[in-house]
């Protein structure tokens, strides 16, 4: 196209002194992080429109829509007043600026652009025209010791990704001349596509490894001889286009090898109460302990809630009379270490596109998400250099739950429950889980919404987003090899707003029949999505050129495994097609027929007629067989620490009050209100427990154990809810993975079961986040590693059927490694700790049900339900603290049986009123979750101990463990809940007052006073700012 | 005569990243009127359908996800769409409700505060920089507006998720403070919080037209309908909550005027 313009939006001059939040930020974050002083900091949005001929007028119209009349003005390329513009810089304070321009890269998703692009389309002078857009931000900057390369460093460090973006540094001398406004480049993709080629496989071993890893297909070399032998029997050579879909069918991220495995387990040195599992063969983790636990209770307990387990996108029940309800979790690790924002955004919106790919369609109606991540603190004030290219922690930290805020308050979809989780050993891949709960009625158009029905003959359509080279075999390209013109293949950002179209279309062509089947375009793109419906009819045809793309010069291979976001693949009878066409022209949703689902046995693709792949969907997906591994359970085993310093910790404090608010303080108790209030918690006015709770009169700034959602206004029953709780306690892998697991499991249930949820209505949905467990040279510890696969997963199986409560849908990510080097040219390597999260989903039978963890009222009594742990060293978090504090064996562990009556008990108590107030122990201790439930309200508590030592009370007041919870009860019903309990450990540790105190005292002299404001105080260390 | 409730139609517009119609909707319906949800392409396609209703609803979400300014390109679509039935709609002395991301629409639109007239207001960033969710206490000041008669006078509480929440005036500080005492003195200022929660001007969390027919605020009424919506234990009871009362107001307001 010919013309090139800019517009800039500065405010006007009544607007000019403010300095922004975020401009304050940045100095602060310039400051604090890289040692750098800014005076000023001026942040200008801008936007570049292409069009092919000149616009009279174009100033004007982009003044319209680009900015707000009342504070905003806009200077452009087409304006004569630059000398009121070099006023301004000098209004701001300025004397000598550099300017710093950060624009996007070719083909880099730009939701700004797209949103400014259709809303000058909207103006009746424009509508006709051919426009592209492109936007931009630049800072003007004043500081110390400045200059243009530094300058460069620093935004790529902070405000730009190199991946994305592209950043320019202006100094003044150069500013004065506007060039920026007279010689515009637009970002425009160049790129050409490739011919479909041969592949030949006939070759030796070495250069097949080196023709695997030239084309990132990531196979093994038994999966390479197998597919060389498929090749050898069909008497050709595979193309370019099948290999691609076979690398993508068969990689670990789609087809879960290690979960599918045959693992021979051994174990040795067990220490003291830790449980011995004997030597075992597992025909895989996922068939025995996962979807082998969920077969066993389904039969066991004959579960007509049950109603879809483990073949579709998620886990579907029955918990309401009208609604089914599905559940889906996901990670998104890697993409989130290469672009925090980026990959976060595309994680929550990948999940919400599971939910809306379950059955026929659900409506997305919360998300939760859980961050395991580090803090830059930890390296800065142990002095420990971080190896290169490791991105600042903290840089990640703001990213992700950037990315998380957008994705879920662009979409409508209310963030219910989550946790912050950290750990130094998440500094190499951080762990970004987001999932989705989702509705869909029960019978739809005299179907089943649950069960898909695609038919030989049906269209196969893909709508919502556009194909492009972003997301073409994710991770494995190096920054090094950006070529300018060529667009990013390697991380992907989000479009919410598509999405959200996509998702309101999707649903309104559910409700009137318009399609029969559906799923999303995930890993894989259209070679997984297509792949896995097309075995429900046992082929596809497809016409590669008929998908729409975000620009030409796309090869066929690309078009096929792209993992272009925003995109779903629908299948429709012939019948509706013109309807589901004409609605999603409405909706502005794009969709195009890219082909046919057939019972042929085969995939085949054409390209502009050409036949580029013919695929037998048996060999793809039925053929290749499970690996064989080897597990072996040993702590001694464990390679030593990537850190080699010594970490001095202070020594435990004499005093209970100290130890407490040392604990209110820590990275994994205290409270990220401040990013937590940022998430939109109850859009669609159904959030009955929110993330915090408290008072009117003290405010809502404490923890709750769970998130409830109402069922009414999701057309459900008006007195029914669900409750979403999250268990994840990494810190207790090292010592035990299979108690790691159980204690993620049973927390987990405990808070839902804490705000109100049946135990016996109850399911689970698992995410194992692991250090690679393949052995290679590399990997000296891989045995261990996959034994604390095995442990955990047994201890799944072991407690969900102690529990009856079945796994309805889960998700493995095996390779949570960084491979590097330190500054000192050392190799290093970082292995995330064994992580599970566990995620429940429970009926609350009747909104009376809903109890939260607050205390209510004064003159109550208060319970420990559970054992004291008075004997145990398993207080975590005292021993990440201090010094002289060392954990030791046995840890507490759980009998499962029995701790089911105890939820079935305390859940009857609970629906009969008896319960006032509960809150789980976890983090901390017990002495945590008394502060916690008193600091949000006017209360205090005088707690009165007796039957233990003094040299007890450290054990009874921060022992860890799991199952227990703490109450209030009214004295009125105190009797009728203690009885309740019979057969079950609890103790009366004494009553509610009115002085906001905490006081706890043994056999009358008081050991511990502290205010409820003052745990406040020390929980909020990071939420300081108005809120 | 007084029109039947089930007469009573309020039409709410969805679509292009709107979120908040569904619970919108059924805040209406739980008055026992006629709540139809819309989308803003068929809205475009059939303006006339206005004409049937007595309420039009901009409820809260994301617009074209926020990009530009809040609210700003949706008041673009409903400029060079629909602007002359809208204006017929506000002339045929109907009401109009727009619930944050909706009331950044209508105050770009121009309808607030004062409609078909030069710009004076606008909504920005809070002074924090960033969206924020949390439970607010309002004062209903004594005001024209159609929409709070049933709370006027009272402390209420809603919950407030924004971004970009803040009131600002046009012009230099004294223009501002004139603004703001005419609109003060006009008893448009219908809703302030009690105490700076985004640095909005004079606290204002909800101002109507000189009419008090057209109706922006920033909290949302709709997500505290029932007792159950609130934040804390304590308050959790089978009872209407504060948010309804914006909608019974407008309920009462259309009985006993059309």
């Amino acid at each position: 196209m010919g013309h090139v313009y800019r517009f800039e939006i500065y405010p006007n001059q009544h607007s000019l002194k403010n300095v922004t939040a975020n401009e304050n930020a940045l100095k602060k974050w310039f400051k604090d992080f890289t040692q750098t002083e800014f005076e000023r900091i001026f942040e200008v949005r801008y936007f570049l429109v292409e069009t092919d001929e000149k616009i009279e007028g174009i100033h004007a119209y982009a003044s319209e829509v680009f900015t707000d009349s009342v504070t905003e003005t806009l200077f452009s390329s087409e304006s004569t007043n630059s000398e009121e513009y070099h006023g301004w810089i000098k209004e701001k304070g300025f004397t000598r600026p550099f300017m710093i321009d950060i624009g996007f890269r070719p083909g880099v998703t730009d939701n700004s652009a797209h949103a400014a692009k259709e809303a000058l389309k909207l103006l009746p002078a424009l509508k006709k025209r051919n426009l592209n857009v492109s936007s931009g931000a630049m800072y003007f900057v004043e500081g110390i010791d400045l200059n243009p390369e530094k300058l460069q460093k620093l935004t790529y460090e902070k405000m730009a990704n190199f991946l994305l973006h592209k950043v320019t540094v202006t100094s003044f001398d150069e500013l004065v001349h506007n060039t920026r406004l007279k010689n515009i480049t637009f970002p425009n993709v160049d790129i050409t596509a490739q011919q479909m080629a041969l592949i030949n496989l006939d070759i030796n071993d070495s250069e097949l490894s080196e023709l695997n890893s030239k084309n990132c297909w990531a196979l093994s070399k038994e999966e390479l001889a197998h597919i060389k032998n498929h090749y050898k029997k069909l008497e050709r050579n595979p193309t370019d286009v099948e290999m691609e879909i076979i690398a993508q069918s068969w990689s670990e991220h789609c087809k879960h090898k290690i979960f599918s495995s045959e693992i021979t387990y051994s174990e040795s040195n067990l220490p003291m109460g830790v449980k011995a599992l004997g030597e075992m063969k597992i025909p895989g983790i996922f068939k025995t302990f996962i979807r082998g636990s969920t077969l066993k209770i389904k039969e066991d307990r004959k579960l007509p809630w049950l109603i879809s387990i483990f073949h579709d996108n998620a886990g579907i029940v029955r918990f309401d009379d009208n609604v089914d309800v599905c559940i889906k979790v996901e990670t998104h690790n890697s993409p989130s270490a290469l672009d925090p924002y980026g990959g976060a955004l595309t994680g929550i919106l990948g999940v919400n596109r599971d939910i809306l790919g379950v059955g026929l369609g659900a409506k997305p109606i919360a998300n939760t998400n859980v961050f395991c991540l580090a803090e830059n603190n930890y390296f800065k004030d142990n002095d420990i250099s971080m190896p290169l290219l490791l991105k600042n922690p903290d840089r990640i930290k703001a990213g992700v739950h950037q990315g998380v805020q957008d994705g879920g308050n662009k979409s409508g979809i209310p963030t219910v429950n989550g946790a912050f989780v950290f750990d130094r050993d998440f500094v190499g891949k951080p762990l970004v889980f987001c999932g989705t709960v989702g509705v869909m009625p029960q019978i739809e158009n005299n179907h089943n919404t649950f069960e898909k029905g695609q038919r030989p003959g049906d269209l196969i359509v893909m709508a919502g987003g556009r194909i492009g080279k972003d997301g073409i075999h994710g991770a494995t390209f190096s920054s090094m090899e950006l070529v300018d013109g060529v667009p990013s293949s390697v991380v992907q950002i989000g479009d919410p707003i598509t999405q959200k179209r996509l998702s309101d279309f999707l649903i309104e062509a559910r409700s009137h029949g318009l399609f029969n089947s559906v799923t999303d375009n995930g890993a894989g793109g259209l070679s997984s999505s297509v792949g896995e419906m097309a075995q429900l009819t046992n082929g596809a045809d497809i016409d590669l050129e008929l998908a729409l793309v975000k620009y030409p010069g796309l090869s066929p291979y690309e078009l096929m495994v792209s993992e272009s976001q925003e995109r779903m693949t629908f299948s429709v009878a012939s019948e509706t097609i013109a309807e589901f066409l004409e609605l999603a022209e409405q909706r502005n949703v794009e969709a195009s027929v890219i082909g046919k689902f057939t019972d042929s046995g085969l995939l085949n693709i054409r390209y502009n007629g050409e036949k580029v792949a013919e695929l037998s969907l048996h060999f793809l997906h039925e053929s290749l067989l499970p690996m064989k591994l080897n597990a072996h359970f040993d702590v001694k085993t464990k390679s030593a620490h990537w850190i080699k310093k010594k970490i001095t910790k202070k020594s435990l404090p004499g005093n209970y009050k100290e130890i407490l608010l040392d604990l209110f303080r820590s990275p994994n108790i205290r409270s990220h209100e401040h990013l937590i209030r940022r998430y939109d918690h109850e859009v669609k006015g159904a959030t009955l427990v929110k993330p915090f709770t408290g008072s009117s009169e003290k405010g809502f700034s404490a923890p709750s154990d769970a998130g409830v959602i109402w069922m009414k206004p999701h057309g459900g029953d008006a007195d029914n809810a669900i409750a979403i709780a999250c268990g994840i306690c990494p810190k207790v892998s090292e010592y035990d993975s299979y108690l790691m697991a159980e204690y993620a499991l049973d927390e987990a249930v405990r808070n839902a079961v804490c705000v109100g949820a049946n135990p016996d209505e109850m399911v689970l949905v698992d995410n194992f986040c692991w250090p690679d467990p393949i052995e290679s040279p590399r990997n000296p510890d891989a045995l261990l590693k996959l034994s604390h696969l095995v442990r955990a997963s047994k201890a799944l199986y072991d407690l969900s059927i102690s529990y009856g409560m079945p796994f309805v849908s889960g998700k493995d990510s095996m390779k949570n490694d960084f491979i590097g080097v330190t500054a000192e040219n050392e190799k290093v390597k970082i292995s995330v700790p064994p992580t599970l999260l566990v995620t429940a989903m429970g009926k609350v039978p009747g909104l009376k049900t809903i109890t939260t963890s607050e205390v209510k009222s004064a003159d109550a009594y208060i319970y420990l339900i559970g054992e004291k742990h008075l004997n145990l060293k398993s207080a975590f978090e005292l021993s990440e603290l201090y010094e002289d504090y060392k954990i030791e064996y046995p840890l507490p562990y759980i009998n499962g049986k029995k701790q089911l009556d105890l939820y079935r008990t305390f859940h009857k108590s609970m629906r009969e009123g008896l319960i006032a107030s509960s809150h789980d122990v976890s983090d901390g201790g017990v002495l945590i979750s008394l502060a916690e439930k008193m600091m949000g309200t006017p209360y205090g508590m005088q707690i009165e101990l007796s039957g233990m030592k003094k040299h007890e009370l450290t054990g009874f007041f921060f022992n860890e463990g799991a199952g227990r919870f703490v109450v209030t009860v009214n004295p009125k019903d105190a009797r009728e809940f203690e009885d309740n309990l019979t057969g079950h450990f609890f103790t009366r540790l004494g009553k509610t007052t009115n002085d906001e105190m905490l006081a706890v005292a043994l056999d009358g002299v008081s050991v511990l006073a502290v205010s409820g404001s003052e745990c406040m105080d020390h929980y909020k260390i990071q939420t300081r700012e108005l809120v | 005569m007084t029109i039947k409730r089930s007469d009573i139609k309020a039409l709410i517009i969805t679509g292009d990243g709107i979120n908040c119609e569904v619970e919108t909707a059924a805040a209406f319906r739980e008055q026992g009127i006629n709540a139809e949800i819309i989308h803003i392409s068929d809205l475009i396609s059939h303006p006339h359908r206005l004409n049937a209703a007595h309420i039009l609803a901009l409820p809260g979400g994301f617009s074209f996800g926020d990009e530009i300014g809040s609210g700003q390109i949706l008041a673009l679509k409903i400029k060079y769409s629909f602007e002359a039935e809208l204006k017929k709609f506000i002339n045929d002395k109907k009401l109009v409700i727009g619930i944050c991301n909706g009331f950044q629409a209508l105050v770009r639109l121009g309808l607030l505060p004062k409609p078909f007239e030069a710009r004076e207001m606008t909504l920005t960033h809070n002074d924090q920089g960033h969206f924020i969710n949390q439970w607010v206490d309002l004062n209903v000041t004594p005001s024209l507006c159609a929409w709070t008669t049933d709370l006027e006078g009272m402390v209420i509480s809603l919950p407030i998720r924004h971004g970009e929440g803040k009131i600002v005036f046009k012009g230099d500080e004294l223009t501002q403070e004139k603004t703001y005492q005419n609109l003060y003195e006009n008893g448009q200022i219908a809703l302030s919080y009690t105490e700076n929660v985004n640095g909005s001007y004079q606290n204002i969390a909800g101002v109507c037209d000189p009419t008090g027919r057209i109706f922006g605020l920033m909290p949302h009424p709709e997500a505290a309908i029932s007792q159950w919506l609130y934040p804390s234990g304590k308050d959790k009871k089978d009872q209407k909550g504060f948010g309804e009362k914006i909608f019974s107001s407008a309920i009462k307001y259309c009985e006993s005027n059309f």
